[in-house]
């Protein structure tokens, strides 16, 4: 075993108390553009991404770390990431949301956990698993040379020079719209910086500022313990059960980190007072497992979850996890829609 | 000592998932009658922070936000009624 691995542990703590504070979870920041026009959730991950598109890119030159965008299947992309978008509107989480509310005790998330592990076994290595090859088979386009398409790559341009140049234009979009939304700054809270990290939700730019570097840092420790990538979430499900139960020897810098992101988002609640055994009714119980359920289909299929594509693939302008991402998008606006928009509308 | 609030109505959305608080809430304060109070128990965080600012935006009155025990707070709203 690599010693190296358990670099995952500083990671996951972070990512899990980060994860908790911050109260960092896609469905919520997807979802409620078109449910409660709220935006706070959507900006940080903007952020978060460009933040990473910056870095992956410098440290990819440097050689620190190498661009390693997942293989672009079509078809598994654009099903797999719609069922995961369903999946997660159903669960009333995406797969960092109901791993960081499993650490402050919210059974909802464990029992979609239990969900998204069960069918995600299933689809990567049991009965599921002839279809993802199937889909997966007819779908995947590579370059000539075989190399995994990015935004770059596909057009020719190098990498470095696209990543900083799309962080470069939403700098100067985000820069003049700030101009011209000034005036509405809130009253300063006098309250200390202690109290602000523990006790308080975060503000979206100091969770997108810290997710970002935990990202960043997850890629260089990943890749030191022999993993060429960032954070991920569902994997570290998929292989701990794998090792644990299932008699596989898998267990790596990912299942290291995904444990430690637990304890971390425990820890975290702990301190804010947060945590606290709590249990929705039975019927909520069953829709958030068939919601993990079709989350665990979704990333088995798609090749990752919302962490994998969107977090970590999207700053590699990966074209997988660009599309996947926006699968990931349509599928919960599609039900959420249904579920939320309309309803509210028609009282 | 501050004065009580007696709320006209309460909304136990304890131990429900995303954004279940928000929704329910929004849901329930649209129905209720211009001037009344409604009591919300809540225990999820995300929506502890954000059912304050939705009523608000939404033009009703929020009166308090009161931490109970641990993640369990209740939230005082003034419904703007129809």
């Amino acid at each position: 075993m690599n010693p190296l691995i358990f670099l995952g542990i500083p990671i996951g703590l972070a990512f899990g108390f980060a994860l908790q504070r911050g109260r960092f979870c896609m469905n919520s920041a997807f979802r409620d553009i078109i449910v409660l026009k709220e935006y706070a959730l959507l900006k940080a991950v903007g952020l978060a991404i460009l933040i990473q598109m910056v870095a992956f890119a410098a440290l990819d030159m440097a050689g620190v770390i190498t661009i390693s965008p997942n293989t672009f299947f079509w078809g598994a992309n654009m099903l797999g990431g719609f069922v995961f978008g369903i999946g997660m509107v159903v669960a009333g989480g995406c797969a960092s949301g109901i791993t960081y509310r499993f650490g402050e005790g919210m059974v909802g998330a464990m029992s979609a956990v239990l969900g998204l592990i069960l069918v995600g076994l299933m689809t990567t290595m049991g009965a599921f698993h002839p279809l993802v090859v199937a889909i997966r088979g007819a779908t995947t386009v590579t370059l000539a040379d075989g190399a995994n398409l990015t935004l770059a790559n596909i057009f020719g341009i190098p990498h470095y020079a696209l990543a900083f140049g799309i962080a470069g234009v939403a700098l100067i979009i985000w820069a003049i719209r700030s101009k011209s939304s000034k005036g509405s700054s809130k009253e300063a809270e006098s309250i200390s910086v202690g109290t602000k990290i523990f006790k308080k939700g975060w503000g979206w730019q100091a969770t997108a500022i810290v997710i970002a570097i935990i990202g960043i840092l997850a890629f260089i420790a990943s890749t030191a313990a022999g993993r060429s990538y960032g954070l991920a979430i569902c994997g570290g499900y998929w292989t701990t059960i794998q090792s644990l139960l299932l008699g596989q020897n898998l267990i790596g810098w990912l299942s290291v980190m995904l444990l430690s992101t637990i304890l971390g988002s425990f820890i975290g609640a702990k301190i804010a007072g947060e945590a606290k055994l709590r249990a929705p009714a039975p019927k909520v119980l069953i829709q958030t497992f068939f919601g993990g359920c079709l989350m665990g289909f979704g990333a088995a299929l798609g090749g990752g979850c919302n962490i994998t594509h969107i977090l970590t693939g999207v700053p590699q302008l990966a074209l997988s996890s660009i599309l996947n991402g926006a699968f990931i998008i349509f599928g919960c606006w599609a039900l959420a829609y249904f579920w939320f928009v309309r309803p509210m509308r028609n009282l | 000592m501050a004065e009580e609030i007696k709320p006209d109505e309460t909304l136990d959305v304890r131990g429900e998932i995303c954004p279940n608080p928000d929704v329910k809430t929004m849901v329930k304060l649209k129905k209720m009658a211009q001037g009344q109070i409604l009591e919300v128990l809540v225990d999820y965080p995300l929506s502890v922070e954000r059912i304050p600012g939705n009523a608000e935006k939404n033009g009703h009155k929020v009166l308090k936000v009161e931490k109970v025990d641990g993640p369990d707070h209740k939230i005082y709203i003034e419904a703007k009624g129809g």
